[in-house]
């Protein structure tokens, strides 16, 4: 009986307790609420906007402007890893616990197909429509990348293609390497002046920027990974030859010889520490090698297209868009502050302080944009954002990921040849991918 | 003597009434642990097994929970279906001749089983619910939009959305926007939940993949070499540590320094010591010949399993030392000193008296370093990632991709229940084989 009683006595203190915490919780809520009542005008809403590190000024001034024009929209930020692939995993167990503690989030540009399959986010085409935002004012490669079986689920905030930077003082304007072999040749010819080591440095660690490197040299001689129908078409002649020669590069002399534990990281600091004389990377390439603070180079930077294979030059699409949690509670400010961010007035702030180039193509004739960036008029810029190839789209895209950094770094490891690398791919890809 | 008997048998009925009770009253007692066991234990490991008899994928609404029956979720059948027959009455408006006939018979065969859907009562209701609530942008909760559905009704939809995606893919030369149409279509058919029940065939899958095969065997190779060189290094530092020396106390305290620094944080340290370029470590591997280059350590697949089983020999040996120095110090001096008088030299004491004596303390420091180093994750992940070309990828380390990289919730685990298969034979083959002397010792 003494036991029983215990027993209830913990039950209802439990029970109590419950009830307590249930009150302080609808107490938040109705405190927000009895401001709400005050009228439209004085709704004070909260939305939570959740994106990676950002070290330049670009985000934070992008909301303070937004938060100035509508002053009953209050933004919150959520970080999130920096690796793209800790936050995916991050973003993919908050959502798919029906979270609704995030409301507007960053989505690299990889993701949308899988987010938009899982019913991670909210379709944006009526929004869209309501608002009059037309797809033709973008990047259409960006634009591209955040459709998905024929609806809108997220808009381009900025755009990134892979880029050759070089030392003006070790290339000259007019020898910069317009072909791979040629940039191998000129890669010897300027490793060791200037204080350089290596002549080239690229991204052959096996992670998602393998892929990227893997689908520019593929690109670059005219094969595809898979094509607009859909199909897999990596075990072709092309493609092949795209792999042998990203081997060839990643095993000469003029690369460091641990370029497999290569990231972005690594290769960006050998370059503004002025180890070597031309850098396959993103765009901050050029903003972070003209920072007098961290780098030896400063001004003495250079930006051309990637050097072309049988089939032309090919860059990889990067960047970053923004979408719309589908269990949002504040759907309407969620849209405004994502079409802010995304529209004229969030892109330029970010290109003017972020350094980040716009996906919307009549900002490139903005002059304040021009003065704070002014590679931005440069030919080569421009040439490799349109000739940005995207990586395959693809619902499971990071198992078909998985699959091309497991072969290329075997190919580059040369465990496997290339032929064998692309017969892999072509055979494990067809089973995986869901159209 | 009738008399006499009664009294007993109801004594010994009283006494088997106490030792029932007696032992019922022990079952309650021992319950909570049992059930503590049960939860903590064994729960999850059922759990994982039970998932891993699914098809389960994060990335697919269709697939993201464990389904046994069939299901349609009408949140996404009504987000598609309206649009869907819209567009194709906007195509049928343009069409002409066979596309239009083909696209009429399209459109009939969907309104057919959308009909078929509403016949039923509860399902309904349930439909127009979520419709309304659909129009007006309220947020619709998972048991509105989730519902039972008849086997027949089910296979009838899924058949007809399957049917009219792939027809309309064929007609995509004549359509007018044949990209909405198609995305449309395909989208309808995401809201057929089918049974995700696969059986053992993640197993089968698994089993066959050489991947899974690599993943273990680097597995193995870095448990059995590890922990080998654990024990030797550790064995030498326990015995050390154990004569009294000046600084004795100093010494026992450093030598823990690398057990206690968190895995990641040392993990990181070693990546930057094993640096192709600016790596000490890697410069003096390379200075005293063990590799060629200074960037052979993290690029080659030998160099990178000697540099993960090198960190964590590192690490894990003060461990190994610790629990070998509590074995040591439990064995008497008198015996030392009784074989010191017999004449025996330090080489034969240490064969006779300290390892017999030890050999428990060793089982135990074997087996927990063991179940240890085969799960090894953490310092892998951080150091290598798994690579170059797979050289370093433990079955942790590709069971944490394909779960949560990869978001394939069945597969990861089966490979997680591999995972407790192998670490439960390992268990079995210790206690089997070397667990006898373990209790005969005490």
């Amino acid at each position: 009986m003494k036991k029983l009683k215990k027993i209830s006595k913990v039950i209802s203190t439990s029970l109590a307790l419950s009830l307590v915490l249930a009150a302080c919780s609808d107490k938040e809520e109705g405190s927000s609420n009895s401001n709400n009542s005050g009228g439209d005008k004085d709704e004070k809403v909260t939305i939570v906007y959740a994106r990676g590190k950002d070290d330049t000024q670009g985000t934070t001034a992008m909301v303070e402007a937004f938060e100035k024009k509508y002053p009953n929209i209050n933004v919150d930020f959520k970080e999130m890893p920096a690796d793209t692939g800790k936050q995916h995993d991050a973003y993919v167990t908050a959502f798919n616990a029906n979270s609704d503690e995030i409301d507007v989030v960053d989505l690299d540009v990889i993701w949308p197909a899988e987010f938009a399959q899982a019913g991670f986010l909210m379709p944006l085409d009526r929004f869209m429509e309501k608002d009059g935002i037309n797809p033709d004012d973008y990047n259409q490669g960006a634009i591209t990348a955040s459709k998905f079986k024929g609806k809108q689920w997220a808009l381009p905030k900025f755009i990134d293609a892979g880029m050759l930077f070089y030392r003006t003082d070790l290339v000259d304007e007019g020898s910069v390497p317009k072909t791979w072999d040629e940039l191998l040749a000129k890669a010897k010819e300027t490793k060791g002046q200037g204080g350089t080591q290596f002549g080239y440095l690229m991204q052959a660690k096996q992670y998602e920027g393998l892929v990227c490197n893997a689908v520019e040299f593929i690109a670059s001689y005219g094969g595809q990974i898979i094509d607009e129908n859909g199909d897999v078409k990596v075990d072709s002649p092309e493609s092949i030859k795209g792999i042998a020669k990203l081997v060839e590069v990643a095993n000469s002399d003029v690369v460091p010889q641990n370029v497999t534990t290569f990231a972005e990281p690594e290769s960006h600091t050998a370059f503004i520490n002025g180890q070597a004389g031309l850098i396959r990377n993103w765009p901050y390439q050029f903003a972070l090698a003209n920072d007098e603070k961290q780098s030896k180079i400063a001004g003495k930077v250079g930006v051309a297209p990637l050097p072309a294979g049988d089939a032309g030059s090919a860059a990889a699409l990067g960047g970053w868009m923004a979408g719309i949690n589908k269990n949002t509670k504040h759907p309407e400010e969620a849209w405004k502050f994502l079409s802010f961010m995304a529209g004229k007035e969030g892109q330029k702030i970010d290109a003017i302080k972020g350094g980040h180039a716009p996906t919307i193509l009549s900002l490139y004739e903005d002059q304040e944009i021009l003065d704070a960036n002014p590679y931005f008029k440069e030919e080569g810029f421009v040439n490799a954002l349109e000739a940005a190839v995207s990586r395959p789209v693809a619902p499971n895209y990071p198992e078909i990921s998985d699959i091309i950094q497991v072969q290329v770094s075997q190919a580059v490891a040369k465990k496997i040849t290339p032929e064998q690398a692309a017969k892999n791919m072509q055979k494990e890809i067809s089973a995986k991918l869901v159209k | 003597m009738p008399n006499n008997q009664k009294p007993i048998a109801t004594k010994t009925n009283q006494k088997a009434k106490k030792k029932r009770s007696d032992r019922s009253l022990g079952y309650m007692l021992i319950a909570p642990s049992m059930i503590l066991i049960l939860i903590i234990a064994i729960w999850p490991v059922f759990q994982s097994f039970y998932y891993s008899m699914f098809d389960l994928r994060l990335n697919n609404p269709a697939k993201s929970e464990a389904y046994v029956s069939y299901k349609v979720n009408l949140q996404t059948y009504l987000d598609n279906y309206p649009f869907l027959i819209s567009s194709l009455e906007d195509e049928l408006d343009e069409a002409t001749g066979k596309t239009k006939t083909e696209l009429e018979a399209i459109k009939t065969n969907l309104e057919k089983v959308d009909a078929e859907l509403k016949s039923d009562q509860e399902l309904s209701s349930k439909y127009d619910e979520v419709d309304e609530k659909l129009t007006v942008m309220e947020p619709i909760s998972e048991e509105l939009a989730v519902s039972d559905l008849d086997k027949e009704v089910a296979l009838d939809l899924e058949k007809a959305v399957t049917d009219s995606s792939e027809r309309i893919r064929e007609l995509k030369g004549e359509l007018q926007n044949p990209e909405d149409v198609i995305g449309l279509s395909a989208s309808l058919k995401d809201s057929v939940i089918t049974p995700n029940f696969i059986g053992l065939k993640h197993y089968k899958e698994n089993l066959t993949d050489s991947r899974m095969w690599k993943a273990i065997q680097n597995t193995t190779v870095f448990t059995v070499i590890s922990v080998f060189a654990e024990l030797v290094i550790g064995l030498a530092i326990a015995l050390l540590i154990n004569k009294a020396f000046f600084g004795r106390g100093l010494v026992r305290a450093t030598i823990l320094i690398p057990w206690a620094i968190p895995t990641a944080v040392s993990a990181f340290m070693w990546k930057y010591l094993y640096d192709g370029q600016n790596g000490i470590v890697a410069k003096a591997f390379a200075e005293i010949g063990l590799f060629d280059q200074m960037t052979d350590m993290l690029t080659t697949s030998t160099g990178a399993m000697f540099a993960v089983i090198f960190a964590d020999v590192w690490k894990t040996t003060p461990y190994m030392a610790l629990l070998l120095l509590a074995g040591l110090q439990t064995i008497p001096s008198s015996l030392y000193e009784a074989a010191a008088i017999d004449g025996a030299s330090k080489w034969k004491q240490f064969l006779k008296i300290t390892l017999p004596l030890l050999k428990s303390s060793i089982l135990v420091a074997l087996l927990f370093r063991t179940l240890d180093a085969f799960r090894v994750f953490d310092l892998i992940y951080v150091l290598t990632g798994g690579g170059p070309a797979n050289s370093t990828e433990t079955i942790s380390i590709l069971a944490y991709k394909v779960m949560f990289a990869q978001t394939n919730f069945g597969e990861g685990s089966a490979l997680s229940v591999i995972v407790f298969i192998c670490v439960a034979i390992i268990s079995m083959i210790y206690i089997k084989f070397l667990g006898r002397d373990l209790l005969n010792d005490k």
